[in-house]
């Protein structure tokens, strides 16, 4: 009961304390991965006192608390796992520009004017080596009749990575929409989000996702799971994940630190640690790096709304 | 109405009680609901602008695929409605009339399926039941193309919402007592005949007033038919509104608008379900008390316990057993395999990987928090509805059921752009006073349905004593009042307890930073792949939120009274 | 305790119409009449449990409810004591623990209490059982209960609503005379509702008739035995036979089978129309050609001394006779009327005409 107690009192503490943000804090709202966002946040604490208090969702509710909270801005950094929230943002006049010292060895097309990449990840087919089905080498293999019924797909609807993916292999003549038609008529299911995707295919339901992202297969694999990362060798997309300050920071001193330190040498080696390609090329990683693939560029002027609408059309998700 | 909504009806009698009642509810459910309203209209509401309105409007009712979902939510939530119906009526009105062998026991294992979250049965099922799922690993069968399908998703959707309606009516039985029953048999019917003459229709308001609860949260749950039925192409309107708030650009008006969608259809039911419970006012605890012994089975005790048995085998052991083979295996790909099993996952746990024993912590303390206050202002607002029979009455328990029926992630957003408003003098948000908030707002329908049907079984007599006796209003209330209806109560703020401990969607939008609950752990594990560990949290999360519902049932036996 | 001009309407439905009562303190009042004649709205009124539409009431010296001036004084401060039909127990609480209630209520120390509740349940004869379930206790133990828990704060007014009405006879009666000596004892001024005349005449000092949310009669019980105030008082009362009937020359017409009657004269005086009303008492049995009236018997019932006839007139009207000897069903049976004790209450006029205003 005391417990009970002296948590109400640290609730009703709570309705006062808010918004009072401090000098020596910085708030950063991310997308996944959380045990990154949560090794940043410590390893900056220790080097420079500041507390890092972290909002972390998917890149879609992230989104969402920031729009609700418009009026009354709470974050000073956004870490998105889509790098059109930085382009859009920037056009909108949304973002402090900065451009930190430590992002010299950031390449060109992974940074603009107020953001920078923080790490990139890419799409790839994850194949469980245990489901009985050959190993792929490329998407057009995914319409083999040894493939029928075992293959998933994140839903582009849901996962920006996915979506990105589709605009690529769209504007590409000898894949195209025929590629996707095929793999409906093979089964391919596209059951939800990234994890939705990946989880039928460790269990051996089916045997490959279409466009798993490639971290968080790799982090599996490196904890025992029998899931295979193959990268196709007509190539894939990337997805940087662009750090941002915004306008509205409060902090921006501190904010600046914080981007500061994630492309530090210690910063970047923590983006390796979780299996994501770290933004700066002179930082190594014990996996393929942007250099080792075959990257497919998105039409900037894709109709988004038209390309999901006849993605979900041949999918049966409308 | 305004003089008497003020004059007569409000500040007369139960008035006092109102008087309280009504700013809490206010603050809590009319406020957030107010901005989801706001936003529909207002698409630019979080900048405190009011220009465009309904600018949104025609683009986001035009879709055409509006009416398809539109039709598909009614009759998930009608066959949600049905099926829970034919599961949890006759097994609450068997607790609460008959001997049932073991019954406290099973009230517990009932409950299980309550502390589960959605997301984490409907994954669960899916792992038992896909192909080179658990159960074909072991018997060499799978029922994937069952589990996902539209038939799938009622029947997980079923089994996850079943104890709203059992509690209820069981609650509800026991005080109505066999009596009625046996009057029937004498009267020469067959006992199919006395139950479906004079058990079901005395039942009627519990049993209305939780199928109404079974209806709302089956229209704006979204994890289950997303993860079981979306990839056959069964989509429902929650379906569209996640799409506004997860597909950039995040779209905050027609996620409001779409909901508003929901609160009408909503709003239908609580009509249909006032019209039924008004008809059937039934005193069944007048201040002629008697015993209420339990009837024997006889013969059908075997048959009866089977039945019992198979729904709680459904219902609580097969979910739960899939989430502890998933959390003590090492990896999925590994299956059942005899080397696969290992502690890994819950040794990680207790090593406090991210968080989480704090995150326990916290979920722990936010469920009694909202148990306690919801338990206390949904019975104030049940006496109100139920004893003050005008408008403002009506308006205050419609206001306590629209919350569940906006999906979470709605009634998050109205929080937010609420508890963000410039003007306001100080705010919860950021504080952890925000889940408070929320987990209140969201699940004040449980103690208010629960509270308001077991009030309606108390004779005015009782009350009409004491106040003769000398005791005011509020006396009546807490003295005569709150101990009748204390089973029903504490049996739905055990329920408000395991939805706050492990809710989920308002949780990640709301969460303070930096604050870790048990959902948002799990979530975050799934997200990276990490279905074990996610697992694991939900293991322990499960049998810690399990504890007090267990404490609880031991303590009313001590107590004498039934749980 | 005194109620002035009070009505009650439910929407467009009048319940009460202008009741006027007054209840001497000690006094015991008993309100009788037919289910849905207001008797029980009246009780709820006087108890502050719903408010008059129009009309005042006091209890002593205090204005408790005033219409005119939207007065009203909540139950919980009018002291007074309710037993209700359905006893109205707690259920959750002990025998001891509801009784201590109002006293609680009362702000009464804990010693007092106790003391005064053993008391209130020895007053009921209930002593043994004050820590029993009140579930546990049989439908008469409950209203002792009720009972005692409505004297224990011993209030200025004790109100009963149909107490008795769930209790077998037997029960019933012995329970009546308990009542009424117990109010006697302790010289409380009571208000009790029924249905049952032979309750109303064991415990009331007067008895108010109601009917159609008005008051008929109020007087104590030999009076209205004996001097009805109209036809609906002794048709209600079944205190005998009633045959309306048309005056043809000074003869008595009754309407039902056109059999002329001889009252002595001026017996209708004047008046077309009325109500005969001839009190059981002014009835004997004539043999089977003889009487006055005709009809035949319809059931007799061995009474221990002596038989009760149920009798069908030939007027198309039934009653119930005493007669010493048996007489067989379906015999054909006579009656005559002794016309000093009848009465007749002419229609569209008040007060009644009695044949002999000596007899009363």
């Amino acid at each position: 009961m005391k417990r009970i107690g002296t948590f109400l009192l640290a609730g009703l503490a709570g309705f006062g304390l808010a918004g009072a943000a401090q000098a020596q804090n910085v708030t950063v709202y991310t997308a996944g991965p959380a045990n990154l966002i949560d090794s940043l946040a410590s390893g900056f604490k220790d080097e420079t006192g500041i507390t890092v208090d972290v909002f972390q969702a998917t890149t879609g509710k992230v989104m969402a608390r920031l729009e609700a909270e418009a009026g009354n801005p709470v974050a000073d950094i956004l870490i998105s796992a889509s790098w059109d929230t930085a382009t859009d943002f920037a056009a909108q006049g949304k973002l402090l520009d900065y451009n930190s010292a430590n992002a010299a060895n950031v390449p060109d097309f992974l940074k603009g004017p107020g953001y920078v990449a923080q790490g990139i990840s890419a799409l790839a087919i994850a194949w469980n080596p245990n489901s009985g089905t050959p190993r792929p080498a490329d998407w057009s293999d995914l319409t083999d009749e040894a493939y029928r019924d075992l293959v998933t797909m994140p839903d582009p609807s849901q996962s920006g990575s996915a979506y990105e993916l589709v605009a690529a292999l769209t504007t590409q003549n000898d894949l195209g929409w025929t590629l996707f038609d095929a793999l409906a008529a093979n089964d391919m299911i596209v059951p939800g989000a990234n994890a939705q995707a990946l989880n039928p295919v460790l269990q051996g339901a089916k045997g490959v996702v279409f466009g798993a992202v490639d971290y968080i297969s790799l982090g599996q694999a490196a904890k025992g799971e029998t899931i295979e990362v193959i990268f196709p060798a007509s190539g894939t997309v990337i997805a940087p994940r662009p750090m941002m300050i915004l306008k509205s920071s409060k902090n921006q001193d501190a904010a600046k630190k914080f981007i500061d330190y994630v492309l530090s040498d210690k910063g970047q080696a923590m983006v390796a640690a979780t299996y994501l390609m770290p933004a700066r090329s002179d930082v190594a990683a014990d996996r393929a790096l942007i250099s080792d693939l075959k990257i497919l560029s998105v039409d900037p002027a894709s109709d988004r709304a038209a390309t999901l609408a006849r993605f979900n059309k041949i999918f049966g998700i409308e | 109405m305004r003089p008497d909504f003020f004059k007569r009806g409000f500040f007369d009698g139960g008035g006092s009680i109102a008087a309280v009642v009504a700013p809490v509810l206010i603050v809590l459910v009319a406020f957030p609901l107010l901005f989801v309203l706001l936003q529909a209209v207002f698409p630019d509401i979080a900048l405190g602008s009011f220009a465009d309105p309904f600018g949104r409007f025609v683009e986001t009712l035009s879709d055409p695929r509006l009416v398809r979902w539109t039709l598909n939510t009614l009759m998930l939530g009608v066959c949600v409605v049905v099926g829970a119906f034919v599961v949890a009526v006759p097994l609450g009105i068997l607790r609460g009339l008959f001997r049932v062998p073991g019954g406290g026991f099973w009230d517990l294992v009932f409950l299980v399926p309550f502390t589960i979250p959605p997301y984490i049965a409907a994954l669960g099922w899916i792992m038992t039941l896909q192909p080179r799922g658990y159960l074909e690993q072991v018997s060499g069968v799978n029922a994937g193309a069952f589990l996902f399908s539209f038939q799938g998703v009622v029947f997980v959707m079923t089994l996850n919402v079943f104890p709203v309606v059992y509690f209820a009516v069981s609650r509800m039985v026991a005080t109505i007592g066999g009596r009625y029953v046996e009057a029937a048999r004498v009267a020469g019917s067959t006992p199919v005949r006395a139950f479906w003459r004079i058990t079901l229709p005395l039942s009627t308001p519990a049993i209305a007033a939780s199928l109404l609860l079974v209806f709302a949260m089956a229209i704006e749950e979204f994890g289950t038919p997303a993860a079981l039925a979306a990839r056959s192409g069964f989509l429902v309107l929650v379906t569209g509104i996640e799409r506004h708030l997860s597909d950039y650009p995040i779209d905050l008006p027609s996620a409001s608008l779409l909901s508003t969608i929901l609160v009408l259809m909503a709003m239908t039911a609580f009509i249909i379900q006032h019209r039924v419970v008004s008809r059937r006012d039934f005193r069944t605890i007048s201040g002629k008390p008697g015993a209420q012994d339990l009837l024997p089975l006889g013969v059908w005790r075997i048959p009866v316990v089977i039945l019992f048995a198979v729904v709680g085998l459904l219902g609580a052991v097969t979910p739960v057993a899939a989430v502890m083979l998933t959390a003590s295996t090492r990896t999925i790909s590994g299956g059942l395999a005899v080397d696969n099993f290992s502690t890994v996952h819950f040794a990680e746990i207790f090593a406090n990987s991210g968080g989480a024993m704090e995150a326990l912590g916290t979920s722990l303390g936010l469920g009694v928090a909202a148990a306690l206050i919801t338990g206390l202002l949904g019975t104030l607002t049940a006496y109100v509805v139920v004893r003050q029979r005008h408008l403002g009455a009506r308006i205050l328990d419609f206001l306590t059921m629209i919350p569940n029926t906006i999906p979470g992630i709605v009634v998050a957003v109205g929080l937010i752009l609420a508890w963000t408003q410039p003007w306001l003098p100080a705010t919860p948000y950021n504080g952890i006073g925000i889940l408070v908030l929320a987990y209140c707002c969201l699940l004040l329908p449980y103690p208010v349905r629960y509270a308001n049907a077991a009030l309606r079984q108390i004779g005015p007599s009782l009350e009409d004593a004491a106040r003769v006796s000398g005791a005011r209003h509020i006396t009546v209330f807490f003295r005569i009042l709150t101990p009748l209806i204390l089973p029903s109560v504490i049996a739905a703020m055990l329920l408000v307890f395991a939805v706050a401990a492990r809710e989920l969607v308002a949780t990640i939008l709301l969460a303070p930073l930096g604050t870790k609950t048990v959902a948002l752990f799990i979530w975050r594990q799934f997200e990276q792949g990490s279905v074990g560990l996610g697992m694991a949290m939900s293991a322990m999360a499960i049998a810690i939120t399990m504890t007090i519902p267990i404490a609880v049932a031991i303590w009313t036996r001590k107590r004498g009274q039934m749980f | 305790m005194a109620a002035f001009g009070v009505s009650q309407r439910f929407g467009t439905n009048t319940v009460l119409k202008s009741v006027d009562i007054d209840v001497a303190p000690g006094e015991v009042v008993a309100l009788l009449g037919p289910s849905g004649c207001g008797k029980t709205t009246l009780l709820r009124l006087l108890a502050g449990l719903t408010r008059p539409s129009a009309g005042r009431i006091c209890i002593g010296d205090q204005v408790v409810a005033d219409a005119a001036t939207h007065q009203f004084l909540p139950p919980e401060k009018r002291s007074i004591g309710m037993v209700f039909q359905d006893y109205a127990l707690w259920p959750h609480m002990s025998v001891a623990e509801n009784i201590a209630f109002p006293l609680e209520m009362r702000k009464v120390a804990r010693a007092e209490r106790n003391a005064r509740v053993k008391e209130a349940l020895k007053l009921v004869g209930l002593d043994h059982l004050a820590d029993r379930q009140p579930g546990t206790l049989s439908g008469g133990q409950q209203q002792r209960v009720a009972l005692a828990r409505a004297i224990v704060p011993r209030p200025s007014l004790i109100l009963f609503d149909e107490p008795l009405s769930n209790l077998d006879r037997e029960l019933r009666e012995s329970l009546v005379v308990d009542i009424a000596a117990l109010l006697r004892q302790l010289g409380m001024t009571g208000i009790y509702v029924t249905h049952d005349h032979g309750e109303a005449f064991a415990i009331a000092d007067r008895v108010a008739v109601l009917r159609d949310g008005n008051i008929l009669q109020i007087a104590t019980p030999e009076n209205l035995v004996q001097n009805p105030a109209s036809v609906a008082v002794a048709e209600f009362l079944k205190l005998g036979l009633v045959l309306p009937a048309t005056v043809e020359g000074g003869d008595l017409v009754v309407r039902n089978g056109q059999q002329r009657l001889r009252p002595p004269a001026q017996f209708a005086n004047g008046s077309r129309s009325g109500d005969l009303f001839v009190p059981r008492s002014a009835l004997s049995p004539a043999g089977q050609n003889g009487g006055t009236l005709s009809g035949t018997a319809v059931r007799s019932m061995f009474r221990g001394d002596g038989y009760s006839v149920q009798m069908r007139l030939d007027a198309d009207t039934s009653i119930e006779l005493f007669s010493p000897l048996r007489v067989d069903d379906g015999k054909a049976m006579g009656l005559d009327i002794a016309w000093d004790r009848a009465f007749w209450f002419p229609h569209g006029e008040a007060a009644p005409q009695h044949s002999n205003t000596t007899s009363s």
